[in-house]
């Protein structure tokens, strides 16, 4: 579904990535993992378009993405959140989540006094699917509050809730598990394992926390100092020397 | 005194249609726009200039509010990508460069000397004193912009809008082209402010550059955010609230010791004032919601 | 020609010194402030005061001022700056505190002495005659004034304590706060210092051309110019900034009507922010 293949990205003299590549088959959860300043996050960022590598190609259900910008990628159904969670604090929780559908006519703006009742309706439908959602993970009585009130795991599942309202084919997920508590966690895990069985969506996962990212993960790349250095099943990789090395050796 | 009181109403309204436009661009959009007063100018001048040349009124009117709007896509283009302070010089630098094409473009606008003897809506037709007409008119075009700028906020555009506003790359991840609707914001707040410059050529009946120096922008300001930055009722009663420190001033400065010009400064000096003041103290306004705030670093 | 470059060079060093300051602010505080112009002129019409009220020797007035302008500077610092910092207040809320303080200092100055233009109780000398061109002792001095300042700041960046402090908390401020840098004192002296230089810019237009409470206003475009042209942050790209910004306005009154002089700063501003923000001495 996605095919990553030979990113390469410099920032003055600092080379972030140097030919990293790696392929996503659609339906699976693949994990990335890697010490800090592997390149994790800024691959994701070339990935959903945020920043623009200085070579190499990427591939998204079979189109060239490398050269798109980030709301193009969006809407193509490949979501991101964010390392440092971006929950819009100045809305609330259901806002947030209504924000995501891709096709809302009302955000046409000659439609808001054209086409007040196709508005309405849609509105309509947008909220009663955000509802439902905020049930299935638990956060629906906090529909009306300020997003800025929620604990760090909170935020989290609600990033998610939001990624999902927007009906991606595929989700960038990255560092998911960090700051949130062990009860969150397990929720979280489940939501992807569930979305995963039930709505075949396929996942790429940045994470640090091993135990989660290894019994979450159908296979596995770890990337140090920009390059993927090994792939695998999560037991393959975890035996890998050379990422042992990786962890122990610093960056 | 019933005059002066219509008098003041009038350009009370005046401002407020034209911060109305602002509060889109800055309180709803996040955008900082310290040019705003240029697009009052282009509005005033396109309608004068246009009906002197024999147009009439309404499509004047029209024109020049899609001038103005036209203008602030222009301005926005190159500049709407810039780092927040950046664009804030930019747009001070874009106003005062179009104050000086005033200046100094006799041929299109007389220059220093302004202009005047175009007509205003209807007045062959108004036997009362034209200001009373004139007031249906201007509350007529604060109703219909209030209406509209509400039914925006409340929209799914007006929430891709604040989203953007407190962070552009949530918006982008989930599909939305942030630089597109920061342009539409600018647009229609432009357009606005076109608008409320037609306006303002009818009450004074005389335009010249003096009336579109930068000062009118941070007037708009500070209406905005005494208001309550993002709320158009709190941008309203901003207005009002300049206008009857300004008017209401004007009554006491004759019992003060001092000269016309030290009353005209010392009005200022208060209003540089409430700005930091409001700014430090109180920057949600009035009417304001200090959790819809988003000025922390 | 030469005419045109020599006025480009003494508009230039008044530009490159209020550029000076108002770039080393916003390099450390990290926002535009909108009253540095009108600062100038505050220290214009101090040394007026000085000079033409309390009929002070000049020099001594202009001592005077810059010292005043900038202990009002530092009050500033105390009274709004440090307790915004202290707020974690974003650029955008200092922003508009610094265009209402340039309002207010500049209608300060209009309240208290008038809205005419004034002029320094200075001796009318010849001008100096060079083939065809004129130059005027005035403009001498401005030029040496300028220099002298620069050179001065040279000297407090690389030599004193204070200096290094200043650049190292421009370069990083968390690893200057690290190694123990005492900021708010740093930011204190960054104040004093630049509004200091940008008070004998005031100064020195005053006595190029003359006082009125416009004239902060009118130099703000230009300075911005120079300091992000200079890259925001570096005195010495402010002085090569506002140098380059002087001549461009000047020249350009060859190709241009001279009324949009000030429009020439504003475009090469633009360029720059549209193709290389970080200006020509700014880092990556």
């Amino acid at each position: 579904m996605l095919s990553v293949q030979g990113i390469e990205k410099s920032y003055g003299g600092i080379r972030a990535l140097d030919g990293a590549s790696l392929d996503v088959e659609e339906g699976k959860i693949i994990g990335i993992i890697g010490p800090n300043g592997a390149g994790k996050t800024t691959l994701f960022k070339i990935i959903s378009g945020f920043v623009k590598p200085n070579s190499g190609k990427i591939l998204f259900e079979g189109k060239n993405i490398e050269n798109s910008q980030s709301h193009e990628i969006a809407r193509t159904g490949l979501i991101r959140t964010f390392q440092l969670s971006k929950a819009l604090t100045k809305m609330t929780v259901l806002e947030n989540l209504m924000l995501a559908p891709k096709y809302q006519e009302g955000e046409k703006i000659w439609n808001v006094w054209l086409q007040p009742k196709l508005i309405k309706d849609q509105e309509e439908e947008s909220r009663e699917k955000a509802l439902s959602l905020l049930k299935s993970f638990e956060l629906f009585r906090l529909k009306d509050e300020y997003a800025g009130a929620l604990s760090g795991g909170q935020k989290r599942l609600l990033e998610l809730a939001r990624a999902i309202m927007a009906e991606p084919k595929m989700l960038l997920l990255d560092e998911p598990f960090s700051g949130v508590n062990p009860y969150l966690g397990m929720r979280l895990l489940d939501h992807i394992e569930s979305l995963r069985s039930d709505c075949g969506m396929t996942f790429l996962i940045i994470e640090h926390d091993m135990p989660m990212i290894m019994q979450l993960s159908d296979y596995i790349y770890v990337l140090n100092k920009g390059q993927v250095i090994a792939s695998g099943l999560p037991r393959e990789v975890k035996e890998d020397e050379g990422v042992l090395d990786a962890y122990l050796g610093g960056v | 005194m019933i005059e002066y009181i219509v008098s003041v109403l009038l350009i009370a309204i005046i401002y407020a249609i034209f911060s109305l436009g602002l509060n889109l661009e800055w309180g709803l959009t996040g955008l900082i726009n310290f040019g705003h007063v240029a697009f009052l100018a282009i509005g005033a001048y396109t309608t004068v200039i246009l009906n002197l040349r024999g147009v009439p009124l309404i499509p004047s009117m029209l024109v020049a509010v899609a001038l103005a709007g036209l203008c602030g896509a222009l301005l926005g283009l190159p500049t709407l990508k810039l780092r927040e302070d950046y664009l804030a010089i930019v747009t001070i630098g874009f106003s005062e460069i179009v104050r000086l094409i005033l200046l100094n473009e006799e041929w299109l606008t007389r220059g220093p000397l302004g202009m005047h003897g175009y007509s205003r809506p209807l007045a062959d037709f108004v036997s009362v004193d034209y200001n009373y007409f004139l007031l249906i008119v201007v509350l007529t075009c604060l109703i219909v912009c209030y209406f509209m700028l509400e039914r925006l906020v409340k929209s799914p555009w007006g929430r891709v809008i604040k989203s953007i506003r407190e962070d552009e790359d949530v918006a982008s991840s989930l599909g939305k082209n942030v630089f597109s609707y920061k342009i539409q914001s600018l647009v229609l707040g432009s357009a606005i402010a076109g608008l409320s410059g037609s306006l303002l050529a009818f009450y004074m009946r005389y335009i010249n550059p003096m009336n579109f120096v930068p000062i009118e922008t941070f007037y708009a300001w500070i209406i905005v955010v005494l208001g309550g930055s993002g709320n158009n009722r709190g941008t309203i009663l901003g207005a009002i609230i300049l206008w009857i420190f300004f008017s209401g001033t004007r009554f006491i400065q004759g019992d003060l010791p001092i000269t016309p010009s030290q009353a005209g400064a010392l009005r200022i000096m208060f209003i540089g004032l409430a700005l930091i003041i409001l700014m430090m103290f109180k920057p949600e306004g009035i009417l304001g919601r200090k959790e819809e705030l988003l000025l922390e670093q | 020609m030469m005419q045109v470059i020599i006025n480009g060079i003494v508009l230039g060093s008044v530009i490159a010194l209020a550029a000076i300051g108002l770039s080393m602010i916003y390099g450390i505080l990290n926002f535009a402030n909108f009253a540095h112009g009108d600062l100038m002129a505050l220290g214009a019409y101090l040394a007026f005061v000085f000079n033409v009220i309390f009929e002070m020797n000049f020099l001594v007035a202009c001592t005077l001022s810059i010292i005043l302008t900038s202990l009002i500077c530092v009050l500033f610092e105390h009274l709004i700056w440090k307790p915004m910092r202290r707020k974690s207040a974003g650029r955008v809320s200092l922003i508009i505190i610094s265009i209402g303080l340039a309002l207010f200092i500049r209608n300060l100055i209009i309240f208290l002495w008038g809205p005419d233009i004034k002029r320094y109780a200075l001796p009318v000398r010849r001008g100096i005659d060079i083939g065809s061109l004129v130059i005027t002792q005035n403009q001498i001095a401005v030029i040496i004034v300028a220099v002298a300042s620069m050179f001065f700041l040279h000297f407090v960046l690389k030599r004193t304590t204070i200096g290094t402090a200043m650049r190292a908390l421009s370069d990083n401020i968390d690893l200057a706060k690290a190694s123990g840098i005492d900021v708010d004192s740093v930011i204190r002296y960054t104040w004093a210092i630049g509004i200091a230089l940008a008070a004998i810019g005031g100064i020195l237009y005053g006595v190029l051309t003359n006082i009125n409470p416009n004239m902060g206003w009118f130099m703000v475009l230009p300075i911005f110019a120079a300091a992000i042209l200079g890259g925001i942050g570096n005195p010495y790209g402010a002085m090569i900034g506002g140098l380059v910004i002087g001549l461009a306005q000047e020249i350009s009154t060859a190709v241009l009507p001279t009324e949009y002089k000030l429009a020439v700063g504003f475009i090469i501003m633009i360029a720059v922010l549209l193709v290389r923000p970080q200006g020509i001495l700014g880092g990556v």
